[in-house]
């Protein structure tokens, strides 16, 4: 406990000390760049745009959160975006502002398959007509919420799956209850229900996203998307729902002070009951934990089993199988079973990410039960079957308690690596602890709360798992 | 009948490489109930082999095992019905180490035969008092001494009542001073009456408990017997050299170019095994002045170490071919005096020896 208290108050230093950068010329145009670095979050249309210029310098984040983090923190000098992520309440609390806006207009549209001309007229004639005014003033400007028609839809039907590249208010955000809002879960929620169909929406990285897409596992993706040239090589993109400008944000060195610790407590656990998102989170965490914990761990015993056999094929299966897992980092693993193995299958991808731990956890548990009972020594199964037992009954009373005390610690260790490594299932959107913790860091732009909790959370879940592991295999050896 | 019947036995392990090893060569023996029989030999001839195949430890290349008028190499034979009426006690003891030594004991009573707990705790005890260890009985096996182990792992192997024990070398892994203990508790047994096979080389117990002995020498009962005919008046000469207990260590030299250091090293390795250490400066000493200065003209000369346990006397032989006269003069027989205890010089069939006893 002393260690914990000690890692955050380490962490807390650490994030004090940052920021405080020296004085800079303020950009006014984009001529003004030059020389300066500039943060964009990866996949954005801004990427490209900026990797063409030479005398500027990029700075690409995974999420937008990253990339304001960045300019706050001094690491860029200019944080470049759609003008709408950053409103101005926003600017405030974090201490910036707009620098200027951008002189080019881009159109945003939804992303459909290449080829899939069926939906993308639908989606047209549906966008042509729709009053998306009343759903962007609410969004940017405030304006009172249009609720939409009464349509009638049929619960049966085939659900209109969206996935969304921007967890970031006003395109899409998560709300209480796991709602999505926002300008483009409300347009799409009201093209599903003119279809008379419900409406399904999931967040992942845009990249993946569009990976989706090609695979069938969504139907239609938005991020507040800019219509290029270059995306529409790969996508069919809808008639344009919606304009944007650039917006070009610096940190505001006029603004007041920081939030203090208990406000910034509130605003990442208790506005928007945001506590809700890490319960969940951790739910499901656990639930895959422990479920690929036990399969694998029987999938192991098969292993094992191979492993140990006389039989020269099954051996070498076994050790074709190991190379095969441990050759493949998890992550990759995973993508590869949810997006091309279990693709068209309609697993949800819970199971997907299940199955693919217990893949992993087989081979290193396999190995564990392997050594475990090769550390036993030949003799006492050679004392046991003199005195008169059955080989079974040698293995179950007098190598497999032994095999336990073994191999105990290394098979926790292994299940505690299992529980870290589900960390990564986010990227198949799944909503897992470490998920949570990136929606509440877009949301209020905050990377230290956030984080802090779920390391905390992860300490505890690792030692209570331990605890509980140890109770249920001393009892069982005994 | 007899119990125990061995019929063309033969053991041979292939290795991955593909070579063979036959351990075992058509090896056939009856035992009666009651009998108490030491195998001997020297060391990789087959005796702990022969021993773990009478109980399917070793399952034999062909040949059979009738144990109590049943085959137990037949296909399909319900091993460990056979093996709760045979013991084993190991080289290694292989006591079960996540268990007490009562523990130990009353496992198998109680999982194989159904023996109440308390009546085969109470068993177990009177076993423990017999091999004097009754006071250790709630301690791990980890924190026995070896003997005390071994007698432990007898404990245990009585418990199930057998007709017959095996035991395969039970003092070698020991320490010296902790053979004693061992022996005396199987002494007590062999007085009991119990069918006992012993591999060992305890050669006095072997000659003063058993009442047979199996004499093994490249994979086959060699010459089987009384302790007094295989120790008082072995008929082949291997046995005569092993009851003898004469060791040797045999090098030709047939040009100057030899390798004295292999020579070197041979004899310094000889005279640790057989802890004869004091013989290590006489023996290189004699073998330098003999090679290097005094029979430097004569080749090709063997010399011979040998060492009988028994009598304890080391002597270095050198013998040289087509010779009949000594080739040492009186100023020769002076230089050697002080490392030589007593010099025979003699003729043999194929030259002339010198045998020098150190």
């Amino acid at each position: 406990m002393k260690k914990l208290l000690a890692l955050i108050g380490a962490t807390l230093l650490l994030a004090a000390c940052s920021g405080g950068v020296e004085d800079f010329r303020e950009p006014k145009s984009e001529a003004d760049l030059s020389g300066l670095t500039l943060a964009t979050s990866n996949g954005t249309y801004y990427q490209i745009m900026y990797s063409r210029r030479e005398d500027v310098e990029l700075y690409v984040a995974n999420i937008e959160t990253d990339a304001i983090q960045a300019v706050r923190q001094g690491k860029a000098d200019v944080y470049v975006s759609d003008e709408v992520l950053l409103p101005d309440e926003d600017q405030k609390r974090l201490g910036m502002k707009m620098a200027f806006r951008g002189q080019e207009c881009f159109d945003v549209a939804f992303a459909v398959k290449k080829g899939n001309t069926e939906l993308l007229e639908q989606l047209n004639a549906f966008l042509a007509t729709a009053p998306l005014h009343d759903i962007t003033d609410h969004w940017i400007h405030g304006a009172p919420y249009v609720d939409e028609p009464p349509y009638e839809i049929n619960p049966d039907a085939k659900p209109l799956r969206c996935v969304t590249g921007a967890n970031i208010f006003p395109i899409s955000i998560l709300c209480d209850g796991g709602e999505w809002r926002g300008i483009d879960p409300d347009i799409l929620r009201r093209f599903a229900h003119a279809q008379g169909r419900p409406f399904e929406m999931s967040f992942q990285d845009l990249g993946a996203a569009i990976i989706g897409l090609e695979t069938g596992q969504a139907d239609i993706v938005s991020a507040n998307l800019l219509v290029t040239e270059e995306r529409a090589k790969s996508v069919d993109f809808s008639i344009p729902y919606y304009q944007c400008h650039p917006g070009y944000f610096v940190v505001d060195r006029s603004a007041g002070g920081r939030l203090s610790l208990r406000e910034r407590l509130h605003m990442n656990l208790v506005v928007e009951n945001r506590w809700r998102l890490i319960t969940d989170g951790l739910a499901v965490t656990i639930i895959i934990t422990l479920c690929s914990i036990l399969l694998g761990s029987l999938l192991g015993v098969g292993v094992c089993v191979c492993r140990r056999s006389k039989r020269n094929w099954l051996r070498k299966s076994a050790d074709i199988y190991s190379d095969f897992i441990n050759g493949i980092p998890t992550l990759v693993l995973l993508l590869i079973m949810f997006y091309v193995v279990f693709a068209t299958s309609g697993l949800s991808a819970t199971v997907v990410a299940v199955i693919t731990f217990s893949l992993c956890f087989a081979s290193s548990s396999g190995a564990i039960f392997d050594n475990a009972i090769a550390s036993v020594p030949q003799g006492q199964t050679e004392a046991g079957l003199s005195l008169g037992f059955t080989p079974y009954k040698t293995f179950t009373g007098i190598v497999f308690p032994q095999a336990v005390c073994k191999g105990i610690n290394l098979y926790i260790g292994e299940c505690i690596a299992l529980l870290k490594n589900t960390s990564i299932v986010g990227y198949i959107a799944i909503q897992d602890i470490t998920r949570a913790s990136d929606l509440i860091r877009s949301r209020t732009f905050d990377a230290l709360i956030p984080l802090l909790i779920v390391t905390v959370i992860y300490f505890l879940l690792a030692w209570l798992l331990r605890r509980l592991l140890l109770l249920i295999i001393k009892k069982d050896a005994r | 009948m007899s119990y125990i019947s061995i019929r063309h036995l033969t053991k041979s392990f292939t290795f991955r490489d593909g070579t063979q090893l036959t351990v075992l060569k058509d090896v056939n023996c009856e035992i009666q109930k009651g009998e108490v029989i030491s195998i001997i030999g020297p060391s990789g001839t087959g005796k702990s082999t022969l021993l773990r195949a009478m109980n399917m430890l070793e399952p034999p290349t062909s040949g059979e095992i009738w144990v109590d008028g049943e085959n137990i190499t037949a296909k399909g034979y319900p091993l460990d019905k056979m093996r709760r009426k045979m013991g084993m006690v190991f080289q290694s003891f292989n006591l079960f180490d996540h268990m007490t030594v009562l523990e130990n004991i009353i496992y198998a009573p109680m999982e194989l035969l159904h023996i109440p707990a308390d009546e085969a705790k109470a068993e177990a005890m009177e076993l423990l008092k017999k091999v004097g260890m009754a006071q250790k009985a709630d301690v791990y096996p980890s924190s026995l001494s070896g003997g005390q182990k071994q007698r432990v792992a007898i404990a245990r192997s009585l418990a199930m009542h057998p007709e017959v024990i095996l035991f395969d070398e039970p003092t070698s892994a020991l320490d010296p001073t902790m053979v004693g203990e061992v022996l005396s508790v199987m002494r007590q047994l062999a007085q009991s009456g119990l069918t006992m096979l012993i591999v060992t080389h305890e050669m006095r117990f072997a000659r003063d408990v058993s009442t047979r002995i199996f004499f093994m020498n490249e994979g086959v009962i060699y010459e089987d017997g009384t302790p007094e005919q295989i120790f008082g008046h072995p008929v082949h000469s291997a046995t005569k050299a092993f009851v003898n207990r004469i060791h040797k260590l045999v090098y030709d030299i047939d040009s100057d170019d030899f390798d004295f250091l292999n020579i070197h090293t041979g004899i310094n390795r000889f005279c640790i095994k057989y802890n004869i250490t004091d013989k290590i400066e006489p023996a290189n000493a004699l073998v330098r002045e003999m090679l290097f200065e005094r029979m430097r003209q004569y080749r090709p000369v063997t010399i011979r170490l040998t060492h009988a346990e028994l009598t304890g006397v080391t002597a270095l032989d050198i013998m040289v071919e087509h010779l009949n006269l000594s080739p040492l003069t009186d100023a020769d027989r002076q230089a050697l005096q002080p490392n030589v205890k007593e010099l025979i010089e003699e003729p043999t069939t194929r030259g002339f020896r010198m045998k020098m006893i150190l």
